[in-house]
């Protein structure tokens, strides 16, 4: 049933994303329902936050942030780029993905129209896309009425369709660069920098009065022109209908162009568009270092995303650490109103010692996190090269397994290291450029101690490959993760019983900016990751490859 | 002289699905071994064990003398081998990929190594995705002839290679055979393993069914010999006829499709009695060859037939 046309293929072949990101952003989106439920205690309380709020105004529209959903909506602004991941991906995929790995020569091949097979995939990624939107909508809703918001179903699943439409652009966008590209990676790569274009594009309204024209130039400010968990702001029926306008056109000239075009083809670049191109040779590149053994190559191979996850994390810590005085005195208002607000801050790997360490350690909680899903991404290729049989042939040269398997983790923990190492510097640079007096021996302890948060991720994650499949592989660490952080951030206001608390990772990182790190904790997590990573090795040396 | 490669009793399966039972042979050193079967008959499978990519469930195999799992490191320095369905990493040239795995194994001559890129014309600046699947195998037969092996384990090493590259590649086959080297290799085109080979191996449904020299094996080669004639003639006129052994009688007598095995004077000679419209002949594939040579109740058992 589930193969009977290529809608439905497609369709079946997202099963897997539609569910996990459904519920793993929704568990996002609920996720500052949570903490802004203890922080609206008193009416102090309340102005504060809405003043704390405006601070951050250049991120999203500070709209009813003393509500449970205006808070939510808030808070999201910032994770928009994290949902809009998926479709960026999908839509690469869609169609330049088959034809890199062959599959769309087979499927044409068919008596059925070339745009047909083009509309019914598209119409599956729009299905996921919906379905996605639906999930989030509901989970939404359920921690709406868990945390008492104000907001009902239909405004949550209004939420949703709003996200459905702005990741439908995106998707759109990228299926459109990916008929001018010969791979997939460069088309998901150059959406994903338009989309840090239009983020920047749509902030310039909020810091630059009278700009608003500019924003107006980016799809993400369409989006934020509707907050359906405010019930009293609603939708903006022309923002949403601007976005279906949006992705329909986008779509639809993919589509157009990739009709007339040859398959594993491009569309045809004007001449001085082209890269010019190689002349045959036959030279080896005999000096060329990564080359030399499976963890040099491996190396190169996490080269680049770790340049740009490093661009990211320490990017966010640097960022933090120069802005938390400016929030110092609205904090300490806040604070001082509250005694939840100071639990929430607690929660978030805060404490009781000074406020600029408190609140910058409870941002910090962020960086582990971050860390953790680049080791997931990596995991992935791992278990990727595995399943398509490119570890094979490695495997058939005189490297015992063992070395293969250690060549790679070496290769991902070098990377976290380096990630780590450079967010550090950033960040002391920043503290000492900004004047900011931070205790040097816990700031190398609060970033240096997230690396074996992400050796644990990887570990568990090679140790799971050992039996999974890729996707399922990923699914099981982005589940994890995502119930690590609930756990650790949601849980204590659920009154989670301890024993529950401590099957997160995040326990044992503890507020490292505020108290160092707990070395029996650390030694305890690099002890499992160790095991898991032991059991994993051994599993692999005995498996049968390729199977 | 000892056996290069020694299997005994070799089986494995996946799950429910066969994959090879009771598989046993040698190869001796400098032998070139064709492993001939259908697809899907298990010789992928066969050859991912001796390459201790799969753990069998029960049997040994051997190379030079050491278990291929308990020992496969020591093994895969002996070894050059080249896949069915290469896959690699798609970002690397060719160049890369060459440069990648003479380190892994240790490091290669590289003049040899230019001289084998030369001699498949192969343009090595481009990546392994951007290449033709010609090229594709180009790149992994170089890889596993560029290190010298003493034996090669080639799965379908000329798929998708033109015929020139195919002759290249014969050619290759013979000069490691001169030089006293092994090779396995598979492959479903009965022909090509004539060429090349001195020793063949059959396998059919994961089993085997029948090993020797290869000059016996070409006993059940059959083939095809279609006649149509401008007039209706007997079919007795070819039933005993050197060579044929089953003829069938086609378009009401004007036309007979012959079933032969050995030389076709013969029959040339007795169709030029009348006059002929068109003649052709067709090779049956090794699927063919399998189904009426090895039927139900045929010579296909759990033993290998051992031609002396």
């Amino acid at each position: 049933m589930c193969l009977s046309s290529v809608f439905l293929k497609t369709v079946r072949d997202y099963r897997i994303p539609i569910l996990g990101w459904g519920i793993g952003m929704g568990l996002v989106v609920v996720s500052p329902m949570a903490s802004v439920a203890t922080l609206l205690t008193t009416p102090e309380a309340r102005a504060q936050l809405a003043s704390l709020a405006a601070t951050f105004a250049w991120n999203a529209d500070p709209v009813a942030v003393t509500t449970i959903g205006g808070y939510a909506t808030f808070k999201i602004g910032i994770f928009i780029f994290l949902i809009i991941v998926w479709p960026i991906l999908a839509g690469s995929r869609t169609l330049r993905g088959e034809e890199e790995r062959g599959s769309l020569d087979v499927l044409l091949s068919v008596p059925r129209p070339r745009l047909r097979v083009a509309l019914e995939k598209l119409a599956g990624m729009w299905t996921a896309l919906l379905a996605m939107g639906l999930l989030i909508g509901l989970v939404a809703f359920g921690g709406g009425q868990m945390f008492g918001a104000d907001f009902g179903l239909g405004d949550a699943l209004l939420f949703g369709l709003d996200l459905a439409l702005i990741c439908a652009v995106f998707g759109g966008l990228s299926l459109l660069i990916s008929q001018f590209t010969q791979e997939r990676g460069p088309a998901a790569g150059a959406t994903a920098g338009l989309l840090l274009v239009f983020i920047v594009l749509d902030m310039v309204h909020r810091v630059a009065p009278g700009s608003e024209w500019i924003s107006r130039l980016s799809p993400i400010y369409y989006y934020n022109l509707s907050k359906a968990l405010v019930p009293s702001y609603g939708v903006n029926g022309g923002g949403m209908l601007l976005l279906l306008v949006l992705a329909v056109g986008l779509a639809g000239a993919a589509v157009w162009l990739f009709v007339r075009r040859d398959v594993g083809g491009t569309v045809p670049l004007p001449r001085w568009l082209r890269l010019p191109e190689r002349p045959a040779s036959r030279a080896l590149p005999v000096g060329d270092w990564s080359l030399r053994s499976v963890y040099a190559r491996s190396l190169r191979m996490v080269a680049m995303p770790t340049f740009w996850w490093t661009l990211g994390i320490a990017g966010f810590a640097g960022w933090m650490v120069s802005a938390v005085q400016l929030l110092e005195a609205k904090m300490s208002s806040l604070l001082s109103g509250s005694g939840a607000a100071a639990t929430v801050i607690k929660n978030l790997g805060g404490g009781d010692a000074g406020l600029t360490a408190g609140f910058l350690s409870a941002m910090f909680v962020f960086l582990p996190l971050f860390l953790m899903a680049f080791a997931v991404t990596q995991v992935n290729h791992w278990s990727a090269d595995e399943q398509d049989g490119r570890l094979e042939l490695v495997l058939t040269t005189p490297q015992p397994r063992l070395s293969v398997l250690l060549g790679r983790f070496a290769a991902l923990a070098s990377a976290t290291i380096a990630i780590s190492v450079v967010t550090l510097l950033v960040c002391a640079w920043v503290a000492v450029a900004s004047g900011l007096h931070l205790d040097s021996g816990n700031l190398a302890a609060a970033i240096l101690g997230m690396i074996p948060l992400g050796l644990l991720v990887a570990a568990f994650g090679y140790l799971a490959s050992g039996w999974l499949r890729t996707a399922a592989d990923t699914g099981l660490l982005s589940f994890l993760l995502a119930a690590w952080f609930f756990i650790s951030f949601i849980g204590p206001e659920l009154k989670l019983p301890d024993a529950t608390l401590r099957l997160s990772p995040f326990y044992y990182y503890g507020t490292p900016l505020l108290h160092g790190l707990q070395f029996t904790s650390v030694l305890g997590v690099i002890a499992v990751a160790a095991v898991a990573l032991g059991l994993g090795a051994f599993r692999f040396m005995r498996k049968d490859i390729g199977v | 002289m000892a056996a290069m490669i020694d299997v005994q009793g070799l089986s494995k399966s996946y799950g429910s699905k066969l994959g090879i039972t009771d598989v046993s042979f040698q190869v001796e050193e400098g032998d070139v071994f064709g492993f001939l079967g259908p697809n899907g008959a298990g010789k992928t499978t066969t050859i991912r064990l001796l390459m201790a990519l799969l753990h069998a469930d029960r049997g040994t195999a051997r190379i030079a003398g050491l278990d291929c799992w308990e020992k496969s490191v020591e093994i895969k320095r002996l070894i050059g081998y080249m896949p069915g369905e290469p896959a690699l990493d798609p970002n690397l040239t060719g160049g890369q990929i060459l440069e990648y795995f003479a380190h892994l194994r240790g490091g290669v001559d590289q003049a040899y190594l230019k001289q084998l890129t030369e001699r498949f014309e192969l343009d090595t600046s481009r990546k392994f995705r951007q290449y033709s699947t010609g090229n594709k195998r180009k790149v992994v037969l170089i890889q596993a002839f560029m290190h010298r092996p003493r034996l090669l384990i080639l799965d379908e090493p000329t798929s998708g290679l033109d015929p020139l590259n195919q002759q290249e590649f014969d050619r290759m086959v013979l000069e490691a055979r001169n030089e006293g080297r092994t090779v396995f290799l598979s492959s479903h085109v009965l022909s090509e393993v004539e060429k090349t080979c001195t020793t063949v191996g059959i396998i059919r449904d994961g089993s085997l069914v029948r090993i020797g020299d290869v000059a016996e094996v070409k006993a059940i080669k059959r083939y095809e010999v279609t006649i149509t004639f401008a007039n209706a003639v007997p079919a007795e006129t070819f039933k005993t006829v050197d060579g044929v052994i089953e003829v069938e009688t086609l378009n009401h007598g004007h036309g007979v499709r012959l079933t032969m095995q050995g030389p076709a004077d013969a029959v040339i000679k007795a169709a030029a009695h009348y006059p002929v419209v068109s003649l052709t002949s067709y090779e049956p594939s090794l699927e063919d060859i399998f189904l009426r040579y090895y039927e139900a109740d045929g010579p296909r058992a759990t033993e290998a037939h051992h031609v002396p």
